[in-house]
């Protein structure tokens, strides 16, 4: 058994068809087959809930172990949703890519697509593992709160594509759900060049798996009496790894240094800005969740580095009060697992008012933000004798939902705004 | 003057004295024939004390008291209509035209109560957005004088398919309303203040009114309360609730055009006033502090206060530079009372529910968006109807609505529209000899599609 596992990993390692048509036992490659199938149902279902208001969709992206690594790294919490990626971590540690051969759904796809294409070449195999290097940056990067790489997760890819045609059809949230065709047209065009070389999940369970390494490095040493070729090996192995991750950390100490003059509003309970970016692996599930529809992808607004992460707008609805569907899908915790007391405590920014367009401020009887504020958070307030009327936001009771922003008739840019200042109400 | 005149000298003062005579005869005689075609009423009259029976009010242990008295009844109407205001106006003008007999009565000389009088001037919410295209929710009586405005040079701005909110000239609309009141044939009681009302059980059966006449009565089968204070449905016992809001005072500033915009700016005046029909003339609002308009000290004292205040600035303005030419045009002849008292009906209707957009079987009106940024609100019949009282429908801002909804309800749109629909329902009511509460609904609503109003 533990012979056979080996020769399958040293198989994928190499490059060779692990389902090829030459294996020995056909009926345990149709088992493995018709498994492997289960689980991209399984997938399937997780990610796309029959009911709207489900919450499956968090926990596949949560089974991966380079999410749950680095995302523990990154926020330095440990939540529920982390122990879910454990007992796949422990298979891992002692069988490398178990994962990939029989968990990973985009693993099975890619090896569905291979199949329209029969003849093999081997153009990629000059190519360094990437994976290797970015799942070291990533870690390196998590260590100092951004993990640089870890919307590459193809868990995270695979719940982005199916959450795009979730959603009413935008060209936006198409846009997040472009990851997984490119990942198998570049199967198609390099096969297996993803799975075996770039993907930072597959790396992260190589590097993982140092127990059964350390094991056979151990017996062969033993073996051969001089040893000199695979220990060698492997302790260059770990000073580049070291070298990757210090310069990953630096990567992220850079990128968390570079502030962006305007901070984009996010959702409520999300990481700083600084880590943000990093910790979201754009998995789209925020956006699927949200009933009012005001969690979009972003466009330059957070800078390239924040390319298609959620942000909030709030021009056509706001942030319902009785709601926390978006703290609950998000399963990297680049938005915090809040119950809906204190989500309706946390603070995305005050609204502000420019009085120079607010229409009650220029003597029309406008008080459409007053009326619709959940929280009660604007009044009246006189100014000028009288002859000018001011909405004031309560700092106190402003959550910053976007209700008054998205109720304000003044066009095109609203007399209320909500500015992007996270903080925290006091209790009651 | 000579004692003793000669034959001559008498002859000629005698003449002269019978031309003068003639002359001034002549003149008063033109005054009376010009004058209504009433009775003629004699110059100067000497009213011994006993030919009108007085019944003042006595000190009795150091209490005022007043006596009983019968009052004159000066109409018998099927629908009285009280309050010449926006929905008062639409109300008297809906009923009339059914064909049944109708009486308005207004405490001031005009009709248009804050729209003219409190020279609000702007029908906010007379549109709402459906599906991202504007309509027109603000229909029927209300739409057909706006559209007759339209005939007359700066009578209206914004009345325009593609516009919203429609702003116009208090005189004008003062004569438009007039115009239409009287082609309509509506009986009409010009400053006549209502004081109560007469009751035959739980029923009203007409209301009390005090003017230079002195306490009168009207009779009628329906009373619609378009007092906008809800002073009929008060007099008269029924359920409602009382609130406080702004009481401001709005005023025009006129010459806007010569003052130099520029120095203005450059001294800190960021607009002289919002956009009116007439040229070179600006609105300017004055929103004021929130409290009661039932207390007539409170009124006293704001009326005045406010009125020093927009003299202060106004001068403050003419000694800005650029501001010169302008001049105080005209405080509003009423204070801008907002809301006071709203009727607890059968049906109130909430800011939550006009938010959904929530149908209602008896939906006799549709309120608009303040600047038809959302979709309309469908108005119920049952929010007119008093929960108990019978004989009476509410119209205009006093309706029954929350808290929150009070700042729509109380647009001239909406009441125009609820006073369309609730004399109409009145004039059914008379028609069909039933309760107002017991209108037959669709025959109603077709009433008033078949009057040009829009139900959704």
């Amino acid at each position: 058994m533990a012979a056979l596992c080996r020769d399958a990993a040293t198989a994928f390692q190499h490059g060779e068809p692990v389902s090829g048509p030459n294996h020995e036992e056909p009926r345990r490659d149709r088992l493995r087959l018709a498994g492997r199938w289960l689980v991209l149902i399984a997938a399937v279902a997780l990610a796309w809930p029959l009911r709207k208001e489900s919450s499956t969709s968090v926990f596949l992206p949560a089974l991966s172990p380079y999410v749950a690594l680095c995302s523990t790294l990154a926020v330095r919490s440990l939540t529920v949703l982390t122990l879910l990626a454990v007992p796949v971590l422990l298979l891992v540690l002692f069988s490398p890519r178990w994962f990939c051969r029989h968990g990973c759904p985009v693993g099975l796809l890619q090896e569905w697509v291979e199949r329209l294409r029969p003849a093999t070449s081997a153009r990629w195999q000059q190519v360094p593992p990437i994976g290797k290097w970015l799942a070291l940056l990533t870690l390196g990067g998590a260590c100092l709160g951004y993990p640089l790489f870890q919307w590459l997760d193809p868990l995270a890819l695979f719940n982005g594509f199916l959450n795009a045609w979730r959603q009413p059809l935008a060209a936006a949230s198409l846009l997040t759900g472009l990851g997984l065709p490119v990942l198998l047209v570049l199967d198609l065009v390099f096969p297996r060049l993803w799975c075996q070389r770039v993907c930072p999940l597959g790396a992260t369970q190589e590097l993982l798996a140092w127990p059964r390494r350390w094991r056979r490095r151990s017996t062969r040493c033993e073996m051969e009496a001089g040893g000199e070729l695979p220990c060698a090996r492997g302790f260059s192995l770990a000073r580049r790894g070291f070298l990757a991750a210090c310069l990953g950390g630096a990567g992220a100490f850079a990128l968390r240094v570079i502030r962006k003059p305007m901070p984009p509003l996010r959702p409520p309970g999300s990481l700083g800005e600084g880590g943000f970016t990093g910790v979201c692996i754009r998995c789209g599930n925020c956006a699927q969740a949200c009933p009012s529809r005001i969690i979009q992808p972003d466009f330059g607004a957070s800078g390239v580095a924040g390319l298609l992460t959620p942000v909030l707008r709030f021009e056509e609805d706001y942030c319902r009060e009785d709601c926390h569907r978006c703290n609950e899908v998000c399963p990297s915790g680049a938005i915090a697992r809040l119950s809906l007391a204190a989500k309706r405590r946390r603070v995305i920014g005050p609204a502000e008012v420019n009085v120079e367009t607010c229409l009650l401020a220029n003597g029309r009887e406008c008080t459409a933000c007053i009326k619709r504020c959940p929280y009660e958070a604007i009044t009246l307030h006189s100014a000028d004798g009288g002859f000018s009327t001011l909405p004031r936001v309560a700092l106190g009771r402003c959550t910053g939902c976007g209700a008054c922003e998205a109720v304000c008739p003044v066009r095109p840019r609203r007399a209320i705004r909500v500015v992007a200042r996270p903080g925290e109400l006091a209790e009651g | 003057m000579k004692a003793n005149l000669t034959r001559r000298e008498l002859l000629r003062l005698l003449a002269g004295a019978g031309l003068g005579t003639a002359f001034a005869s002549r003149v008063v005689a033109d005054e009376i024939t010009a004058a209504p075609k009433s009775a003629p009423v004699p110059e100067s009259k000497l009213v011994p004390l006993a030919e009108r029976p007085r019944y003042p009010a006595t000190l009795v242990g150091g209490r005022v008291i007043q006596p009983e008295r019968p009052l004159k009844v000066v109409q018998e109407t099927d629908v009285l209509v009280v309050g010449g205001g926006p929905a008062g106006f639409a109300a008297a003008v809906a009923s009339a035209r059914i064909g049944v007999k109708t009486t308005l009565v207004e405490r001031y000389g005009y009709f248009g109560g804050q729209w003219t009088g409190g020279l609000v001037l702007v029908v906010i919410s007379s549109h709402a957005k459906e599906n991202g295209q504007l309509v027109k929710v603000l229909r029927g009586v209300g739409d057909e004088l706006l559209e007759r405005l339209t005939k007359i040079d700066s009578a209206v701005v914004n009345q325009a398919p593609g516009k919203f909110n429609p702003t116009t000239d208090p005189e004008a609309t003062k004569f438009m309303m007039d115009e239409m009141i009287r082609e309509a044939g509506v009986k009409v009681f010009l400053h006549c203040w209502v004081a109560d009302v007469v009751m035959d059980g739980s029923v009203l059966r007409g209301v009390v009114f005090e003017s230079k006449a002195g306490r009168q009565a009207i009779l009628a089968k329906v009373v619609v309360d378009a007092t906008g204070d809800g002073d009929v449905f008060a007099a008269a016992g029924a359920e409602h609730e009382q609130r406080l809001h702004a009481i401001g005072l709005v005023h025009r500033v006129g010459n806007a055009d010569r003052t130099d915009a520029a120095k203005l700016k450059a001294a800190g005046v960021k607009a002289l006033g919002s956009l009116e029909p007439l040229p070179s003339v600006k609105w300017v609002n004055l929103r004021g502090p929130s409290t009661d308009c039932l207390d007539v000290a409170e009124l006293t004292r704001l009326e005045m206060e406010h009125r020093r205040s927009i003299w202060q600035r106004v001068q403050q303005l003419r000694k800005t530079p650029g501001g010169e030419g302008l001049f105080l045009l005209q405080t509003a002849p009423q204070l801008g009372v907002r809301i006071s008292r709203l009727l607890a009906g059968t049906h109130q209707l909430t800011y939550a529910e006009a938010r959904e957009g929530r149908k209602f079987a008896d939906a006799v009106a549709v309120g608009g968006a303040q600047n038809a940024q959302h979709r309309g609100w469908p108005i119920p019949f049952g929010a007119m109807v008093p929960k108990k009282l019978e004989g009476l429908l509410a119209a205009g801002r006093c309706i029954c609505v929350d808290e929150k909804l009070i700042e729509d309800m109380r647009l001239i749109a909406s009441c125009l529209t609820t006073g369309h629909a609730a004399g109409t329902a009145a004039a059914l009511s008379v028609q069909t000899g039933c309760r107002p509460r017991e209108v037959e609904m669709a025959k109603l609503q077709k009433l008033l599609l078949g009057q040009g109003a829009y139900l959704g």
